[in-house]
């Protein structure tokens, strides 16, 4: 029996190593549900609570009890950035990010093939703020993004084993993207753009899950790009009078292309106490081409911008173990994983919005049943990304680590 | 043993800091020894900048930015003939410097226009010596100086008209007796009490400078030939000679092709911008000698002795009419059409061809001086072309466009304080790979480019 479980941890951290296991990347957020987040964000074939609303839709009917999830995931960023040119480090202001989670599972006592609910997730945005006089100014000073994707979903068991999902996303958000700009007041201070504005798109979700109730179960799903428009946004400038004309304050209008996201996910019960999970994503970036922006009154020192950004569509694979350590009254679950991501940020493209770069995690966890009713689950998440680059539009040189953490809580209640 | 494997992985993500750590760097001199660094060259080594030398403008110069890096690796503290806190400047005219402001043109019409910051330049500097015996110049940044008045001993002699009132004030020859004529040159004030370590030189620009200036009218260029103090070649020979003996290091540094600067290419040869009513009274007066002129943009009249028996032609692509033709001249009172610009005020491609050889031949020299003596070179030219062309820096665009290029200034020949400490890596660069140094480059962005009202 010993040397059975040491065969299973040594093979999952074979797996881990092997094939590079993963998360997604770029400005997307993986902190959707307490339980994956223990296990590497993994999990998608583990369904536990409700929020597999939005790992896999499908897996709702799977779900035993009427449930309502809500959790939160603060994460405490630093990025360090060392300019290789000057030998310059700066550091970001970020401020604790927030992002939430709830779900609202309803099993129809009737139809117990049926369910459905509603899930509010931010499974995209970041605030990355760098400190006052930073050599890459002109490129950001300070990037706030804000997107909610609200879902309404409804899955259906077609066999005792297989159930498929759907839901709809309405997808608002808002964006505040600020930089200082290269003209200066008779003091030698740098005039400043504010660019601010609500975004709204539109998108869905799909999934299929096969569960035997045995040693394997397996999910796919599929969460659709969603192209995120500001179609009223407003900048501001801050700029010496002399140049005022120039910069005319107006309304501008932008978009951004959030990726697609298939998940196929994997779940092995060796044992009942044990689960083993593991999720491959292909996210696509693809989309995120071009940063554009395109201002209502055009100067010749304002015209609209179109800032490449070239991403590419990656591969993120996750995976993680779950043990109940009181497997006979199920009380208490530990978890750990971890995982390993390809950035979709190309070579000559990383920008300090997103210092983004491959990345390796880790995660562990635990949940408390309280009762049938009640219970509680924590996680916490690192991760450190080190990356260097040039980037061919702005020549910012050098290279940023990023150190992230992120613990997180929730709670669950079911009827 | 099975529970333990599992508190260990469960702990894995706790076993880390919280802020990445900063790395250290090694920043090294190399087989240089900066201990007693001398910057050699002209305006744009003193601070000359905004068509005056202000205090702003030599702690922004390219000596001082250059020195202020080499400080990492052993340069000492800056030494300069530091002008007043009034920052009033002074030009080589006696004027004031030249700062952006409003201006009211002879149509009444008010834009953003260099004018000058006072009536008067800070003459007063001039007045008072700046040398100090105890404190020996690190900085022999002279606006005007010339590499052929580098051995010159009437460049600092005050009795003569000729001499250079920027390099007076800093000369040890205060000490003097009154009407001993005694005059010492630039070089032996360098070498005034030990030679120095380490030397940037940057000269070769007023040599042809000032003759493009005035439009290839006055201010002949220096020979190549010469024995020193006259020709270009023996000037610096002799200059290396006494480092080289000395046991000095130093940089040398090529001359860019000025006639890229903005003060030669602002006003476009084709400026003269006409509506139908002003080309049909030209065409009244020029159809009789062959030329006319169309709505839009025509080529500006200039003189030309060679051309007919008028002497007046169009100005043709790639002749220059230089910054100082008066542009209110040309909006009211017909200048450049009616009455044709003046030589002054224009490089035909022959003077630009003649300017180009001398430039071509001063650098042929200078190439060979550096590696005659074990020298590290600086290849202005490249730094200025890729000004030309305009380049990213850390997100900031630059160029040599007048003003809003934001690395020359407000004169259009001399670099801002910006373009000064971009310059200035081009010469640690050469540092860097000559003597194997490792001296990071300046972040030019801590340096004011053109500042807006």
């Amino acid at each position: 029996m010993r040397y059975q479980n040491r065969l299973i941890v040594g093979g999952f951290f074979f797996l881990l190593f092997w094939f590079n296991l993963a998360e997604a990347q770029g400005f997307q957020v993986n902190f959707q549900g307490q339980k994956q987040q223990g296990m590497g964000c993994a999990g998608s074939a583990l369904v536990q609570d409700a929020s597999t609303l939005f790992f896999n839709p499908a897996g709702a009917s799977f779900v035993s009890k009427s449930q309502v999830n809500l959790a939160i995931t603060p994460i405490f960023g630093n990025v360090m950035y060392v300019d290789s040119v000057t030998n310059e480090m700066y550091r970001t202001e970020n401020p604790v990010g927030t992002p939430l989670n709830f779900y609202a599972l309803i099993k129809p006592k009737r139809f117990h093939r049926l369910a459905y609910g509603l899930s509010v997730t931010t499974p995209f945005g970041s605030t990355v703020q760098y400190e006052p006089g930073w050599i890459g100014r002109f490129a950001i000073t300070r990037l706030s993004m804000k997107v909610f994707h609200i879902q309404p979903t409804a899955s259906f068991k077609i066999t005792d084993n297989i159930s498929i999902g759907a839901g709809f996303v309405f997808s608002p958000g808002s964006v505040n993207l600020q930089k200082d700009l290269p003209v200066q007041f008779n003091d030698g201070t740098f005039g400043h753009a504010e660019i601010s504005g609500a975004a709204m798109g539109y998108g869905y979700n799909l999934g299929v899950y096969y569960n035997p109730g045995g040693f394997l179960s397996a999910g796919l799903s599929y969460r659709s790009g969603i192209n995120m428009s500001v179609s009223d946004g407003q900048v501001d400038f801050t700029v010496p009078e002399g140049l005022a004309p120039n910069f005319p304050n107006g309304s501008l209008s932008a978009s951004l292309a959030l990726p697609s996201v298939t998940t196929l996910g994997l779940n092995i019960k060796p044992k009942a106490s044990w689960n083993i999970v593991a999720d491959i994503n292909y996210v696509g970036w693809n989309t995120y081409d071009t940063l554009a922006f395109d201002y209502a009154t055009n100067t010749s020192s304002l015209e609209d911008t179109k800032s490449p950004r070239m991403y590419k569509n990656i591969f993120a694979f996750r995976g993680g173990i779950q043990y109940a350590v009181f497997a006979k009254d199920k009380v208490l679950n530990v978890r750990f994983g971890g995982g390993f991501g390809f950035s979709p940020v190309p070579t000559g493209y990383l920008t300090p919005e997103t210092p983004d770069g491959n990345r390796a995690y880790f995660t562990s966890g635990i949940s408390y049943e309280f009762n049938k009713r009640f219970s509680l689950d924590a996680s916490i998440y690192a991760t450190k990304i080190t990356r260097a680059d040039t980037n061919l539009e702005t020549q910012l040189s050098g290279t940023f680590t990023t150190i992230a953490w992120a613990p997180g809580i929730g709670i669950n209640y079911n009827w | 043993m099975k529970r333990q494997y599992l508190y260990i992985l469960f702990v894995l993500p706790l076993l880390m800091a919280c802020k990445p750590k900063a790395p250290t760097h090694v920043v090294d001199a190399g087989t240089a020894d900066f201990t007693k660094f001398i910057a050699i060259g002209d305006g744009h080594t003193a601070g000359y900048m905004d068509d005056g030398l202000s205090l702003d403008g030599q702690r922004n110069s390219l000596g001082a930015i250059l020195q202020q890096q080499l400080m990492m690796v052993g340069a000492p503290a800056l030494e300069m003939p530091w002008m007043s806190e009034q920052n009033i400047g002074l030009s080589v005219n006696g004027l004031s410097r030249l700062i952006l402001g409003y201006k009211t043109d002879c149509q009444g019409i008010s834009s953003l226009s260099p004018v000058r910051v006072s009536l008067q330049g800070e003459t007063s500097a001039l007045a008072s010596s700046a040398y100090n015996p105890s404190k020996k110049h690190s900085n022999f940044g002279v606006p005007g100086f010339r590499m052929i008045d580098m051995v010159s001993t009437a460049f600092g002699n005050i009795n003569l008209p000729q001499h250079n009132a920027f390099f007076a004030r800093m000369s040890k020859d205060q000490f003097n007796l009154p009407g001993s004529g005694n005059y010492s040159s630039v070089q032996e004030n360098i070498f005034d009490g030990g030679s120095p370590t380490f030397c940037s030189i940057y000269l070769g620009i007023e040599d042809v400078l000032p003759y493009a200036r005035s439009g290839a009218t006055q201010h002949p260029m220096s020979p190549l030939a010469g024995f020193p103090g006259l020709g270009f070649e023996e000037s610096l020979t002799q200059l290396c000679e006494q480092l080289s003996s000395q046991n000095v290091k130093a940089v040398l540094a090529t001359i860019p092709n000025i006639s890229d600067w903005p003060f030669f290419n602002t006003i476009p040869y084709n400026g003269l911008t006409l509506d139908a009513e002003k080309a049909a009274s030209l065409n009244q007066i020029y159809n009789p000698i062959g030329i006319s002129f169309v709505v839009g943009a025509n080529p500006f009249m200039v003189v030309d002795p060679n051309a007919g028996m008028f002497g007046v032609r169009p100005a043709v692509p790639g002749e220059k009419i230089l910054l100082t033709a008066p542009l209110d001249s040309v909006k009211c009172n017909q200048m450049g059409s009616i009455f044709p610009f003046r030589n002054e005020f224009v490089l035909t491609t022959e003077e630009l061809a003649t300017i180009q050889l001398r430039i071509e031949a001063f650098n042929a020299v200078i190439r060979q001086k550096a590696t005659t003596y074990g020298f590290a070179i600086v290849e202005t030219g490249g730094f200025y072309d890729k000004l030309t062309t305009g380049f990213a820096y850390n997100g900031a665009t630059l160029s040599a466009k007048f003003v809003s290029g934001g690395a020359f200034s407000l004169d259009g020949i001399h670099l801002n304080p910006r373009g000064n400490a971009l310059l200035a890596n081009e010469f640690i660069k050469a540092i860097n790979k000559k003597f194997t140094a490792k001296i990071p480059l300046i972040n030019a962005l801590n340096y004011n480019a053109i500042l807006f009202p």
